[in-house]
């Protein structure tokens, strides 16, 4: 029999498909580790245990029992949501999943023996490693401030005890008290979530301390949705929030944990709350495993693979990866792509091209909700923005109200995605 | 009849007597035999023509019955045509007889205006001639309804486990469910925010009322609503999706989206029909459906994508 070109890569193909090109050396089932349990590595690791049906062996590393979504702690904040609103648990990945939940820290990887290593001493071997650890912050970004002075001044940029902190502080301001903040420079987590953050403070204190003030030093001179907060502010809080962009020293701040003083551009204030929120970088183990470059992992648009190592992958607000902001959505929107190629790789599944989306939701006062978002592709040199839409100023309130509806949709629906 | 035979049969020996008995005997009972077959096909002769007279008395009772449907069809138009093109009224000269027909078919709602309230219900429900079940159920029939209640439509669980509590459509309970559907019923897969107004619902419900009476009620014209807001190219619709396609683009929705048909804030998207599934996408994609996350979704989303995800989504129940 004569092959022709064409019926010899339909043999190839049918080869490739009948018998799983298992990328699994010396071992049984191929085996994938996902460090980090939030909306990069929960999605990533129920989509890869789901769809593999058993096939792949799956472990998530993350040491909280219970994860906290970053996206919602701010209506928290402003009382819209309790705190077991936004906790979630890694159970009905566990059981029904099939996917080993280890909680342990990370702390060590050796891509050469292509393992893990955790604090409680096991070592774990691995065809495909998916880190998505999100965000620690740059020492001494902020003058005066590092992280044993965050009981002080909290970040509450990580979910949970901090977000607690934060609120208690709030709540605990005396009357006509001055709540500051320090917000971070580009990039960093959640492109609109300091101000969203302003606009849940000023909503309790309008209700609670309506003569307290609100003071944002800002290290940039725009920020994400500005006309839409600014509208925002002054339709609901008209007076109360001073924000200082670095056009009037916003980006030259001191802060003096002890004495409670933040000094913005040389003028020192009291102040009984402050918010520090520092310049960000990669989680530590992106750091370890020698796949950042600064302060972040650079990684392939096609697969979340890193540059460095084809067989290590980064998702969410560690990686660069182009012009997606870093956000819960972008992480999931990430993690499935991910997903889809980790499972080709190791399973000979089909392999569909990248697609990814984002959408960001801020509530700015009761039922006053604001959206952003586009959609990306993968070419050669990143992701790259394709389409995108914001809400515009001057909206109806039942258009606003809407809009805050749909994000409590979302966020059902994505820690469905993410959690099970 | 057998003692006749000794009878008959004088002047033979005990033993002929005895044979020509028997004789006689099995001549008597096989004849007696074929009377009996005889009999029966009479029997069942009789019964075939009680049937046929049966038939035949059903046929002309529903000649009857149809001349009755025909003449209440022809009423139940005119009243409908009626309500649909009444004049205001001068004050002066007050209708003292109002139209019976009109107000046993309204109630006290405003038909017209519930037809272009229906406006809202239309991209999921169709009522009237020839309705069938879409992304919601025909609401033919609707009223006197056990909820949940049309063999081959899947409803969600709330509305079955609220059937089977006994819940009827009636205008109390329709009215209820219209004004929060997801108060009503928590977890119902109709992604209708509600209808707060009540002359509003009113209007609505006296319009559905129409094509409630009983099956002549439905006007024998074009489907007042059929599924679509939007008109789709039929070789768009006729696209066959690659259902495993659609499962890697559909991880894209369940984003927002949730599998479980749940709905709150975000309208469920599981077990649509193939064609209302398409038909909105492309609505999405050319802008005349607003939401900009959807316009911007769809809008990259080429014609087999839309059909892959719809073929995904048919048949997706988690």
């Amino acid at each position: 029999m004569k092959l022709n070109r064409r019926s010899f890569v339909g043999a190839v193909a049918a080869t490739t498909l009948a018998a799983p090109m298992v990328r699994a050396a010396g071992h049984g089932k191929p085996r994938v580790i996902v460090v980090g349990g939030g909306a990069g590595g929960a999605t990533a690791a129920r989509y890869i245990a789901k769809d593999s049906e058993g096939a792949i062996d799956v472990t998530l590393i993350e040491p909280t029992r219970t994860y906290y979504t970053c996206f919602f702690s701010n209506l928290y904040i402003g009382g819209f949501k309790t705190i077991d609103d936004i906790g979630h648990s890694y159970g009905t990945l566990a059981s029904d999943y099939g996917v080993n939940v280890v909680h342990d820290w990370a702390i060590g990887v050796d891509r050469d023996a292509k393992t893990v290593t955790l604090a409680g001493g096991a070592t774990l071997g691995y065809d495909k490693l998916i880190l998505s650890p999100g965000i620690d912050f740059v020492d001494g970004s902020v003058a005066g401030w590092d992280i044993s002075a965050q009981n002080a001044m909290p970040h509450a940029y990580k979910a949970g005890s901090q977000s607690e902190l934060l609120k208690a502080q709030l709540m605990a301001m005396p009357e006509g008290g001055t709540y500051a903040m320090v917000a971070p420079p580009n990039p960093y987590r959640c492109p609109p979530g300091p101000y969203e953050r302003v606009s849940m403070v000023a909503h309790y204190l309008k209700n609670n301390n309506p003569t307290a003030k609100i003071i944002v030093a800002d290290p940039k001179g725009k920020f994400s949705k500005q006309s839409l907060f600014e509208e925002g502010w002054n339709n609901h809080y008209a007076g109360m929030i001073d924000w200082i962009g670095s056009d009037f020293g916003g980006d030259v701040v001191e802060v003096d944990p002890g004495a409670m003083t933040v000094s913005i551009d040389g003028e020192v204030t009291n102040v009984d709350v402050c918010n520090v929120i520092p310049a960000m970088k990669a989680g530590r183990i992106a750091e370890i495993a020698g796949v950042t470059d600064g302060n972040w992992a650079p990684v392939n648009a096609a697969d979340m693979s890193t540059k460095a190592d084809p067989d290590v992958y980064v998702l969410g607000d560690a990686s660069q990866q182009g012009d997606m902001p870093k956000s819960g959505y972008s992480a999931n929107s990430q993690a499935k792509v991910c997903a889809n190629a980790v499972r080709g790789a190791l399973t000979g599944s089909r392999v569909f091209p990248a697609k990814f989306s984002n959408t960001c939701w801020s509530l700015i006062e009761t039922n006053d909700g604001v959206k952003v978002g586009a959609t990306y592709e993968a070419t050669d040199e990143k992701i790259a923005k394709v389409d995108g839409f914001i809400s515009a100023t001057g909206e109806t309130a039942e258009l606003r109200q809407k809009t805050y509806e749909e994000s409590e949709g979302w966020y059902t629906g994505i820690t469905s995605d993410m959690f099970g | 009849m057998p003692t006749m035979s000794t009878t008959l049969l004088p002047g033979l020996g005990v033993t002929g007597l005895v044979l020509a008995g028997a004789v006689a005997f099995a001549t008597v009972n096989r004849d007696r035999q074929e009377l009996d077959v005889a009999q029966s096909a009479i029997d069942a002769a009789h019964q075939q023509r009680a049937a046929l007279e049966a038939r035949v008395n059903e046929l002309e009772a529903a000649h009857v019955d149809r001349d009755t449907l025909e003449a209440r069809i022809a009423e139940l138009e005119a009243a409908l045509d009626d309500a649909l093109s009444v004049e205001p009224e001068p004050a002066e000269a007050p209708d003292p007889t109002p139209d019976t027909a009109v107000l046993a078919v309204a109630g006290t709602g405003d038909i017209e205006n519930g037809k272009a309230l229906f406006d809202q219900c239309a991209s999921c429900h169709e009522v009237g001639a020839g309705a069938g079940n879409s992304v919601g159920p025909h609401l033919n029939l609707l009223f006197g309804r056990k909820a949940a209640g049309i063999d081959g439509f899947r409803y969600s669980d709330s509305l079955v486990r609220a059937a089977s509590n006994g819940l009827e459509w009636h205008a109390d309970t329709l009215s209820a469910y219209i004004e929060d559907p997801r108060t009503f019923a928590s977890g119902t897969r109709m992604s209708y925010a509600g209808m707060k107004d009540a002359g509003e619902r009113r209007d609505l419900l006296a319009y559905l009322r129409v094509f409630s009476d009983n099956p002549s009620d439905i006007p024998e014209a074009d489907p007042t609503a059929v599924g679509t807001d939007h008109a789709v190219d039929p070789d768009i619709l006729a696209l066959q999706g690659d259902p495993e396609y659609g499962e890697y683009l559909s991880s894209e929705c369940k984003t927002c989206h949730q599998t479980s048909g749940g709905d709150d804030g975000i309208p469920s998207i599981v077990l649509w029909p193939e064609e209302a599934f398409v038909t909105a996408m492309h609505a999405y994609k050319d802008k005349a459906r607003p939401n900009p996350v959807m316009q911007m979704i769809a809008g990259r989303l080429n014609d087999e994508e839309i059909a892959a995800l719809a073929a995904y989504f048919k048949d997706l129940d988690e």
